[in-house]
């Protein structure tokens, strides 16, 4: 595949994504990490790190769209993302130093359980 | 602290969004970012329930709140994967701009999609991804 279409791909996808989080209040990332690894090829911890990157403007998006809607505090949210923030890091140092395919059957376990948890919902409500 | 305790069973009033930043939040905001550092996801499929069901929010707070936070967690993974070379900044470019347009027509179908068989059929689709994530190892 040329850089260019595989670039177009990865737009069409993520707005695939971005579609269904809105959709769903499932995060773009649970999606964009099996994609990034299983269709692109990139490694476990290349698809994690990249979908972090994807993650962080569409969370910005989502933010500021609830805040015109006067739902929530941003800055509250903010201040306890601060927080959480240490988790982020201690977290993404905890996958670096796990080798791929450990952290690979890490994922896949918590994408099971999501998947689960979702066909459990629609079943219930 | 006597506000706290309100028994968990019993319904919890208005004071949710007003309230201070306290260890319970803490400790939801940091379980949060572990999830998001170790697995490259936002983290707000643990943060909402966690805030939901432990810290009392109603659920569209409790989902603000989880998308506020996951603006300084996930610069805090951008940071760490990034010094270690681990982010194909390109892929990801291309990638948040459907994202982010995505998001917004995904917003506004919210109101005329039947949830049921959407989040059916998206978690047979996560659980086969699983699979096939686990057998590629």
């Amino acid at each position: 595949m040329s850089a260019a279409l595989l670039l177009l791909v990865l737009a069409a996808f993520g707005l695939g994504t971005g579609a269904a989080a809105g959709l769903l209040g499932v995060g773009g990332g649970i999606l964009m990490v099996p994609f990034l690894t299983l269709a692109v090829g990139l490694s476990q911890h290349e698809a994690e790190a990249t979908s972090l990157v994807v993650v962080l403007p569409t969370a910005l998006a989502a933010s500021l769209a609830l805040r015109r809607r006067g739902v929530g505090d941003l800055g509250l949210a903010l201040r306890f993302g601060v927080v959480g923030a240490v988790g982020g890091l201690v977290g993404a140092l905890l996958a670096l130093a796990l080798p791929a395919s450990a952290l690979r059957v890490v994922f896949s376990l918590f994408l099971a359980l999501v998947g689960v948890r979702l066909v459990r919902d629609g079943v219930r409500t | 602290m006597t506000e706290r305790a309100v028994p968990a069973s019993g319904p919890i009033a208005e004071r949710e969004t007003r309230r201070p930043l306290d260890v319970q939040l803490g400790a939801i905001g940091v379980v949060g970012g572990l999830l998001s550092g170790l697995l490259g996801v936002g983290g707000g499929v643990i943060m909402v329930p966690l805030l939901v069901l432990w810290a009392g929010y109603r659920q569209r707070e409790a989902h603000a709140m989880s998308l506020g936070a996951i603006i300084p967690i996930s610069v805090a993974g951008i940071l760490t994967f990034g010094i270690a070379g681990e982010v194909r900044w390109l892929d990801a470019a291309a990638l948040a701009v459907g994202a982010v347009v995505g998001a917004r027509l995904g917003a506004g179908l919210l109101a005329r999609v039947e949830e049921r068989p959407l989040k059916i059929a998206f978690g047979c689709f996560l659980v086969a991804a699983a699979i096939a994530m686990a057998v590629h190892v």
